[in-house]
């Protein structure tokens, strides 16, 4: 037990980590925006921490608070402009700005140490901190889940002109949702930081995206256990592929394909409307029975 | 100098215009980001190299690569969105399925290069270089050039003087209503993704031979200007795109050309900055459409 352990915490980690990043993607979705800042705002979060802790030698819990801090700051900034555009014309905004950030870490060597990356950080989040974070945070959102917050946010993302004549406001909501997503990819890109010893811009790029908006869709967007079941597939999967060696991605591949073609909203929400409808199916006993 | 820049930033953005009109044409008729497009672009320079490699003339590589990446085009759209587009999922699941099919085209093309950088062997293509007004032009780049600008005027006179050109409109407009006029969406669904990747594969071989590093990953960021490029000119719009691939391919030299070399860094930053207050003044791209851009089904 104790060596399967040993032998799997890499793999523990990088889940816990993922989740968090996953789960940052799904509060964006969930209340109807389009954004998939969540790398950008991890990046910024991951090398407000790392430039702490190497260049001043701040403490740990310092370095954390300072890139929460960063994370939401830079999506409530990025929420203004982003509430006059809509649908893919979001998605493509964000994807400038996860580039921005990308390219300005990549060319500020002295501060971030450009290409060759931003290395010596001191480690200090081992899994248990890990572990922490990404329960406080999935218990967050199911609590979320629970709140007028919550209904408020499947309001809008269901039908943006029903919640406003519902007196929701819209604005203030997807801010809401945007500084909350970027607080905790803030966090968890310093958990990164302070895991990982070293950072590199490329790290939080656009293949980062698309690893997370994959998590999120294959899982399922609209359910709470959706981003977990996601990540869990995402990660485990190539683990489990190892054997196959160079054909690990192709099998990956024909896994997306074939998992999205069956189950559609993806996994979570997709099985949860298959067992409601059969539970609507089901003929009501007849009264007069024995 | 200056009308040097011009020049290349020309031939450059003509490339691009090639990748881009592909995509934009399959999001304006399907709403959906076939995220598989780079690697269909990547497929039609492979095709073409392992043509000319087995000792095929440059003309039959190319014409096999258009054919190709067409065809595998058309597979993608039957392997990855028919199904979604049944249930009304694909502008979601859509995403999900194609980096799928990207991640196997390209472990597909990774195992069949090994993994190397290709090169088209020297002077498959004449290298001829004139020099008038103080220019200097190769023969590659009036190529690609001409081979951009007639593609482009082909699949213009396709969609805006043929019948089938027609039809993909009405489907564009509106799927119910054309099906209404005896119109079958699949069959037009299937034409517009070959179009698409016939494009994408001329592009790839362009690209192929003008850069002569040929590799797996070298879709991706024709992917991402792809969609800097279709946004900026207004998704779904034939016009817009081919506006934005120019101003982009020129934007994109200059600031190469007249950067200083401090800041020179930043140039991608710039351009992205500049995409993202251009939408915030036009929140529709250049020449879009209020509507384009929404979510049709958010449930």
């Amino acid at each position: 037990m104790g060596q399967w352990i040993i032998a799997y915490t890499p793999l523990v980690d990088l889940f816990l980590l993922h989740l968090g990043f996953a789960y940052a993607q799904y509060i964006v979705l969930r209340a109807g925006v389009f954004s998939l800042a969540t790398a950008g705002l991890a990046g910024i979060g991951a090398y407000t921490a790392g430039v702490l802790a190497v260049k001043l030698g701040a403490h740990p819990a310092l370095g954390v608070a300072a890139a929460t801090l960063a994370g939401s700051g830079a999506a409530l900034v990025l929420s203004l402009p982003l509430a006059r555009l809509r649908g893919v014309y979001q998605a493509i905004a964000t994807v400038a700005f996860v580039q921005i950030v990308y390219s300005v870490n990549l060319w500020a060597e002295p501060v971030t140490g450009g290409a060759m990356g931003l290395n010596n950080i001191p480690r200090t989040a081992g899994t248990g901190v890990l572990a922490v974070a990404a329960l406080g945070t999935l218990y967050l959102v199911w609590a979320m889940e629970r709140t007028r917050l919550g209904r408020a946010f499947n309001a809008i993302r269901q039908d943006e002109a029903m919640a406003a004549t519902l007196g929701v406001d819209i604005v203030r909501h997807q801010a809401l949702a945007f500084a909350l997503s970027g607080a905790i990819a803030g966090l968890f890109g310093a958990l990164e930081a302070y895991h990982a010893y070293a950072l590199d811009p490329g790290q939080f790029a656009f293949p980062f995206l698309i690893a997370i908006l994959s998590y999120v869709i294959l899982g399922g967007r609209n359910s709470v256990a959706g981003p977990l079941i996601g990540t869990a597939i995402l990660i485990i999967l190539p683990e489990l592929a190892r054997p196959l060696a160079e054909n690990r991605m192709l099998i990956y591949g024909v896994m997306l394909i074939l998992v999205i073609n069956f189950l559609p909203r993806g996994i979570a929400d997709s099985l949860i409307l298959a067992w409601r409808a059969r539970r609507l199916a089901r003929p009501e006993p007849a009264a007069g029975e024995p | 100098m200056l009308a040097q820049q011009l020049l290349n930033g020309f031939v450059v953005g003509g490339v691009y215009a090639l990748f881009a009109l592909g995509f934009t044409l399959v999001f304006g008729i399907q709403r959906v980001l076939n995220l598989a497009h780079g690697a269909i672009f990547m497929s039609g320079a492979f095709i073409a190299y392992y043509t000319v490699a087995a000792g095929g003339p440059l003309w039959l590589g190319l014409a096999l690569a258009v054919i190709g990446s067409g065809l595998i085009s058309v597979l993608v759209e039957i392997v990855c969105f028919r199904r979604l587009r049944r249930s009304g999922d694909e502008e979601f699941g859509g995403i999900i399925s194609s980096i799928g099919a990207s991640l196997v085209i390209m472990t597909i093309a990774q195992r069949i290069s090994d993994t190397q950088v290709l090169r088209f062997p020297f002077e498959t293509f004449p290298v001829i270089i004139w020099r008038f007004w103080g220019l200097r032009v190769s023969a590659l780049q009036l190529f690609m050039l001409a081979l951009a600008l007639a593609l482009v005027v082909v699949l213009g006179w396709f969609i805006y003087r043929t019948a089938f050109g027609r039809q993909v409109r009405a489907v564009t407009q509106n799927e119910r209503a054309a099906m209404l006029m005896g119109i079958n969406p699949v069959r037009i669904h299937m034409q517009t993704f070959f179009l698409s990747g016939a494009l994408a594969g001329a592009a790839g071989v362009l690209v192929g031979l003008a850069f002569s590093s040929i590799r797996y990953t070298m879709g991706e960021p024709f992917l991402m200007y792809g969609f800097v490029i279709i946004i900026l000119g207004g998704l779904g719009s034939i016009p817009g795109a081919l506006l934005a691939s120019f101003l982009f391919g020129m934007g994109q030299t200059m600031l190469t050309a007249y950067m200083p070399s401090a800041i020179s860094g930043l140039n991608e930053a710039f351009i992205f900055a500049a995409l993202f207050l251009l939408l915030l003044f036009r929140p529709h791209g250049l020449m879009g459409r209020e509507a384009a851009g929404a979510l049709r089904g958010r449930r």
